[in-house]
């Protein structure tokens, strides 16, 4: 694994809260089609990374490089609109807006292709999904294991290269939390690249290429 | 005076429903000078009230606390304010907009204005921190973003409107004292009831009046509507 080059790179993340030091010098990579695993206690600031990763959270400071770009070193603040078109988050529960399955669906705007994606494509991923019979549904009815489907649902739709997921699994029942890293299989065998914190070792061990362990503000990463 | 108070409500109705070109016309001001304040106040105080739930900025606690204040400033000093900025001696006297329904539509903005940006602050506040995360991660540009939040907040944000829109027409002060209560031109509904109550003409004031209240409900009912059957979804 270690011989292929990432696809992007992360190095020198720092972020503080109220004079405490959440990210030191934190570096990681990730690669096409690979998943890694992000762990962590509570509080040791893997939501913060992911949403430093995602362009969401302005870090103290940060370089990533885009491999494959012609200028592909970049800070943070730099990189944002590139990060945002690159990478998707995924909030431990996902949010949903007011309307239908399908509707949610329509607001995600795809990255390759030029935002716009035809029905054929949402029809797929109500199929991939297993939403197919709620698409007229309210979102916001749906149970938490629909919810987090129709979130990578939207993922799938707006096909980013990079996926962050929160704890994606966490309050889902075991049947849920099945069809969940189904999903997300599916989703690395097409070539996305994730990272995905977590405490539960076991359901991911499946899918997982390689860990990273964060720590006192630092990242160590393991194979799987 | 029962009977006279009865007469005087039957009156306002038969007034009401012949079609009076008189009180049409004065409700019709009251409309368009409202509307027209209301519109150009609605899009500013909720850009606003969206920075002040959304981003940390400096002034931002002292924004919040002016438009607090401003909301219970009654309308009269509202009034004697742009009295005193748009008469002849005052610094905006050249415009000679004083007696104008240009005066009423700034009063009123004056009015509507902090009390659109402090409740929509709250309903932008209300909508959940990850809605705009959300919006931004699948893709929306700024202003996609920005449209789907006020979409989740659009019941929150109609309430504002309307509790705007209320405040400004039925207020007498800054109307009064700004528009001068000049027939077919500033003569609105609250300054018309003043005005014929003052000359014991009671049926028109209670016509006038009835029309206010029939607005407020139907407005409120309206709102219930919306909200209760998801039409606005």
């Amino acid at each position: 694994m270690t011989s292929l080059e990432p696809m992007l790179s992360f190095t020198g993340i720092h972020k503080q809260f109220e004079r405490r030091a959440i990210l030191n010098a934190a570096a990681l990579d990730l690669y096409a089609g690979q998943c890694h695993l992000l762990l962590g206690e509570n509080g040791a600031g893997k939501s913060t990374l992911l949403r430093i990763l995602a362009g969401l959270l302005k870090p103290d400071a940060a370089d990533i490089h885009f491999h494959g770009y012609s200028k592909p070193t970049m800070s943070w603040q730099k990189s944002r609109p590139r990060l945002r078109d690159t990478v998707m988050y995924l909030h431990q529960s996902p949010y949903l807006f007011d309307g239908s399955v399908i509707k949610n669906l329509s607001y995600a705007k795809s990255a390759t292709q030029g935002g716009s994606h035809n029905d054929e494509a949402v029809a797929e991923v109500l199929s991939w999904s297993g939403l197919d019979d709620l698409a007229e549904s309210p979102a916001k009815k749906l149970s938490g294991g629909e919810k987090q489907r129709l979130a990578l649902a939207r993922a799938k739709l707006r096909n980013a290269p990079v996926l962050l997921l929160d704890e994606p699994t966490s309050n889902l029942d075991q049947q849920s939390r099945e069809r969940t890293i189904a999903l997300l299989a599916s989703l690395r065998d097409e070539g996305v690249s994730m990272l995905i914190a977590c405490h539960d070792l076991a359901g991911f061990s499946e899918i997982a290429n390689g860990r990273y362990h964060l720590a006192e503000g630092r990242l160590v990463r393991s194979e799987a | 005076m029962q009977e006279s108070l009865g007469n005087a409500v039957v009156e306002a109705i038969a007034l009401l429903l012949s079609g009076d070109p008189a009180l049409w016309e004065i409700i019709g001001i009251s409309f368009t000078v409202s509307g027209t304040a209301i519109l150009l106040a609605v899009m500013p105080a909720m850009v606003l009230g969206f920075a002040l739930a959304f981003y940390q900025f400096p002034g931002r606690r002292l924004i919040i606390a002016l438009s607090n204040t401003m909301l219970s400033v009654p309308a009269v000093v509202v009034g004697l304010t742009f009295y005193l900025l748009l008469s002849r001696q005052g610094p905006l006297g050249d415009m000679r907009l004083l007696f104008t329904q240009t005066a009423m539509v700034i009063g009123q903005i004056a009015l509507a204005f902090p009390l659109l940006v402090a409740m929509s602050h709250s309903a932008f506040q209300a909508v959940d921190r990850r809605a705009w995360e959300t919006a931004i991660t699948i893709g929306q540009s700024s202003l996609g973003a920005l449209f789907l939040i006020v979409r989740e907040a659009r019941f929150a944000l109609l309430a504002a409107v309307l509790a705007g829109f209320g405040r400004i027409i039925a207020e007498v002060g800054a109307s009064m004292m700004l528009g001068g209560n000049i027939l077919h031109y500033t003569r609105n509904i609250p300054t018309a009831i003043a005005l014929e109550t003052s000359k014991g003409d009671f049926a028109q004031g209670i016509a006038l009046g009835i029309v206010l209240l029939v607005l407020a409900f139907s407005l409120n009912i309206l709102l219930h509507l919306f909200q209760g059957k998801g039409v606005l979804s």
